[in-house]
């Protein structure tokens, strides 16, 4: 009462000054990106001293020293290298099949109404099956060697290659594409210069998932008919319950992840300098 | 080269748009159209430049383009349609690309454009880094790359600020003295029309239909800013148009 | 499979208290699970549920069937189950020396005069001359994973021959056999009643026996949590006394024979309720009989056979080099064979 009283007599006082409040605080998040090196230290501290002390049991958490000891003998027996280099050549030719087969079809269905209303369907078919599950039947088409493994990676990255490049084939701005037409470029042309330099932008963000789910899968691929490779070795460590090793394995993936995704940074600053 | 429009109509589904449109477009002349908005202008456009069919009624070349014409027909868009991923002279180099021309020529006509459109400097710049006046100019360089016989152009300076505006509007006078071609310009707004026709076309609300062409003598390059002998032909404009663009605003309401 | 993290905390970070919850074991239908595999090496648990001897060893049990033989050492050690009957592989191992897992007896093992696992090879590497193990030099041998007791059995055979294997891991049995069939691996080995009907489509050759090369080859064993060993002493007695009990049904009916044909088939009766269930009885019979090995007497345990594996895996750098004999098996239940 006493307030509602206070307030409607200044209300009228013009001799009270009083700084504006400021009230348009937070919601605007900004990168700190210290902050992200801050966690991961905390957590790794925090997870070396609980197993070091027995209050995490060994069956629960490797201790994070053991697991960079791990690393380091992987490294230095030579064996990191015998692991990592199939990984790798089997991480670069499946992705590239996938994604190449992906972009090529994606355009076609991008540009022609017969191939979209043809494959659109098939592509929605393919999209959700989970690709390991077609693991065996790889293995009796393309035998259990390198070609069901350049087979699943080549298929788990096609899919979202395929839809990414036709969703933006179809946001490339059509005014570009009519002025290309009205000053007669040829149907080539548009294609090369216009269409595909405009959907490269959706493209590249459709690559950083290919590639992630083509890290997903080498794994699964691995899991038949591997003796060497990072996948193997994470399900070989799985399967001795060797912890340290499972996540020495685990780290190198996740290094691995990394380094793919800032080669596509890479790739995205050089080709989209435009932007 | 003249172009010449013959008892053309042309209607979307059953909704007719233009209505017995006769005209001819004079060689080393502008030709203004106005008339309110949705009456047809822009489609009038794409039918003269081939970019649509007309239903009904002949669009004819009469006589051969210049000499040294990439592409008759060319167009001028309303918000440039330049490739973000090309410099500006990359830009101008696409539409010469696909013609077999020496390195040397396709140089010398993208410095020539570049230059008249007083683009040297920004050679290297992307879009992105050019103000809406310096984009548009790069479009129009792109269309005097190909030597066109006809500029299309669709309201080409509407994205465009008033003083940005006026002054490319000055630039393009100067072009066009310097080196007459022919050209429709299309417009909602009357100044620039008045300014730049040597004939002004008025269209009826849709179906567009011409209820009004004048001619005005006084030399384009002679004609300014203010100038007491354009703002009759703007009040005599606007007179005509002031019914037709209530009408036509009243019309879109209902939709 | 299953596990779960919570109780993988539980178990390492409150040993005590869980010890601590439970009841000593007398006579009391103790409510107790037994992991096990739909195998008819698995048939003394099931003979010892089904007569009754577990009950009579005041245990309540309940089975809880796997896929598997890896994922049984881990619900061991997760607390889900109390006591299995498994392979030795590298996966137990390490969880023993994780202080998870204790092999506290013997179950099924190579015993000369009984017919034991097979080495079996492609039909395509037995028309390009393979007829024996020595021949498999250079040979894509099957194995589930590294670490797997198919992969011990080709390895110390490859070692005797003294002849090079590449392993190929595929997993699972039935991807093993598909790649058999197809031809894309060459060399696996099996128990004999697997091996046997495979070998009669002609696709799948049998060359040679494993117990030429593991002589009393201890290949299961009984394995608990090794909280069960150290502080359910009574408990752990009471189960293999049931389980021995089961061991010796089945060694005296199927193997010995003791009771003619009609205990024979009794005795199929009572093991297909478990094994080859989806097949009529008639055709589950032939199987369970050809699959009958040698169950060690009272769930004695081969310890001669033990240290040779774990040797074996620490060699090939499968388990830590620090791992001793007493850290995986607890020597104090059973009869010990050296
Ligand atoms: N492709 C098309 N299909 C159907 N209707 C169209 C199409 N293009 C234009 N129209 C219609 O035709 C009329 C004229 O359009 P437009 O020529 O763009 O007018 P303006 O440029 O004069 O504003 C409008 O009513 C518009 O909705
Ligand atoms: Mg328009």
């Amino acid at each position: 009462m006493y307030d509602i009283k206070n307030k409607s007599n200044n209300s009228n006082n013009l001799n009270v000054n009083k700084p504006v409040p400021f009230i348009g605080k937070g919601f605007q998040p900004k990168t700190r990106s210290w902050m992200g090196y801050f966690v991961f230290f905390i957590i790794i501290f925090v997870l070396e001293l609980g197993t070091s002390t027995g209050v995490i049991s060994s069956l629960t958490l490797p201790k994070p020293s053991d697991v960079l000891e791990t690393i380091i003998q992987l490294f230095q027996s030579g064996l990191l290298f015998k692991h990592l280099v199939p990984s790798i050549l089997r991480l670069v030719i499946g992705a590239l099949i996938g994604i190449s087969l992906g972009i090529s079809i994606g355009t076609l269905i991008g540009l022609f109404s017969y191939f979209r209303s043809g494959l659109v369907p098939v592509i929605a078919a393919i999209f959700p099956i989970p690709k390991i599950a077609l693991l065996p039947l790889f293995v009796i088409w393309f035998g259990i060697g390198e070609g069901s493994k350049y087979a699943l990676i080549a298929l788990g990255s096609f899919t979202p290659t395929v839809v990414a490049t036709y969703g933006a084939v179809d946001n490339v701005d059509r005014t570009l594409i009519r002025m290309g037409q009205s000053f007669g470029l040829s149907w080539i042309s548009i294609v090369y210069k216009i269409v595909l330099p405009g959907a490269m932008p959706g493209i590249l963000s459709g690559l950083r998932i290919s590639l992630a789910i083509s890290i997903i899968l080498l794994v699964a691929a691995e899991m038949l008919g591997a003796e060497y490779g990072i996948g193997a070795y994470i399900l070989e460590a799985g399967s001795l319950y060797d912890l340290e090793r499972l996540f020495a394995g685990v780290t190198i993936l996740s290094l691995l992840g990394i380094t793919v995704s800032v080669f596509v940074t890479k790739l995205e600053q050089k080709i989209l300098k435009w932007r | 080269m003249n172009i010449k429009i013959k008892n053309l109509n042309h209607s979307y589904d059953k909704s007719k748009v233009l209505s017995d449109i006769n005209l001819e477009i004079m060689d080393g002349q502008i030709l203004s159209i106005i008339g309110p908005s949705g009456c047809g202008k822009s489609t009038l456009l794409r039918l003269i430049g081939g970019l649509e069919k007309p239903c009904s009624g002949e669009i004819t070349q009469i006589g051969s383009p210049p000499a040294g014409c990439l592409n008759a027909m060319t167009y001028i868009f309303q918000d440039f349609a330049l490739l973000p991923w090309r410099t500006v002279e990359e830009n101008v180099s696409l539409v010469l690309e696909d013609h077999s021309l020496s390195n040397e020529i396709k140089r010398s006509v993208i410095d020539d454009v570049l230059d008249r459109t007083k683009l040297k400097d920004f050679s290297y710049a992307f879009p992105k880094q050019l103000s809406g006046g310096m984009k548009q100019r790069v479009a129009i360089a792109r269309a005097l790359a190909v030597n066109p016989a006809v500029l299309l152009m669709d309201e080409p300076l509407s994205a465009l600020d008033s003083q940005t505006r006026e002054l490319l509007l000055e630039d393009f006078i100067n072009l066009w003295h310097r080196k007459p071609f022919t050209a429709v310009y299309i417009t909602h707004n009357l100044s620039e029309a008045v300014r730049l026709g040597h004939k002004i076309l008025v269209l009826s609300r849709r179906p567009g239909k011409i209820i009004e062409t004048i001619s005005i003598e006084k030399p384009i390059a002679d004609r300014k800013l203010i100038d007491k002998d354009l703002d009759q032909y703007q009040k005599h404009l606007w007179n005509i148009m002031h019914d037709e663009a209530r009408a036509a605003d009243a019309e879109l309401l209902n939709v | 499979m299953k596990i779960s993290r919570r109780k993988l905390i539980v178990l390492g970070g409150g040993a005590i208290a869980s010890s601590a919850l439970s009841m000593p074991a007398i006579a009391s239908n103790k409510k107790i699970k037994v992991g096990a595999l739909r195998f008819t090496s698995h048939s003394a648990s099931f003979i010892a549920k089904e007569r009754g001897y577990f009950k009579q060893a005041g245990l309540d049990v309940e089975f809880e069937f796997f896929q598997a033989a890896q994922p049984m050492a881990i619900a061991i050690a997760s607390g889900d189950i109390d006591y299995a009957v498994t392979a030795i592989s590298g996966g137990l191992i390490s969880l023993a020396e994780k202080g998870a897992v204790k092999v506290i007896g013997g179950a099924l093992s190579e015993e000369e005069g009984i017919d034991g696992q097979k080495f079996l090879v492609s039909d395509k590497a037995y028309k390009a001359g393979v007829r024996s193990p020595k021949d498999l030099n250079g040979k894509r041998y099957a194995v589930t994973q590294s670490g797997s007791s198919f992969h011990y059995m080709g390895s110390k055979m490859a070692a005797a021959e003294n002849i090079n294997l590449s392993f190929v891991p595929l997993q699972k049995v039935g991807a093993i056999i598909g790649a058999l069939k197809s031809g894309q691996v060459d060399a696996w080995s099996i128990v004999p009643h697997i091996a046997k009907p495979l070998s009669r489509g002609g696709s799948i050759h049998i060359i040679g026996n494993v117990a030429d090369y593991l002589p009393n080859y201890q290949i299961t064993t009984v394995f608990t949590s090794s909280n069960n060993a150290k502080n359910e002493r009574a408990l752990t007695k009471n189960f293999l006394t049931g389980f021995s009990k089961g061991v010796d049904d089945y060694a005296s009916t199927m193997i010995d024979k003791n009771k003619g044909d009609a205990g024979v088939n009794e005795m199929v009766d009572l093991i297909h309720k478990y094994v080859y269930t989806s097949r009529p009885r008639e055709k589950a019979a032939p199987s369970i009989i050809n699959g009958t090995m040698r169950l060690s007497d009272g769930a004695s345990l081969n310890l001669a056979s033990i240290k040779n594996q774990l040797e074996w895996f620490k060699s090939e750098g499968l388990v830590k080099k620090s791992i001793t004999i007493d850290t995986l098996v607890d020597q104090s239940y059973v009869k010990i064979i050296s």
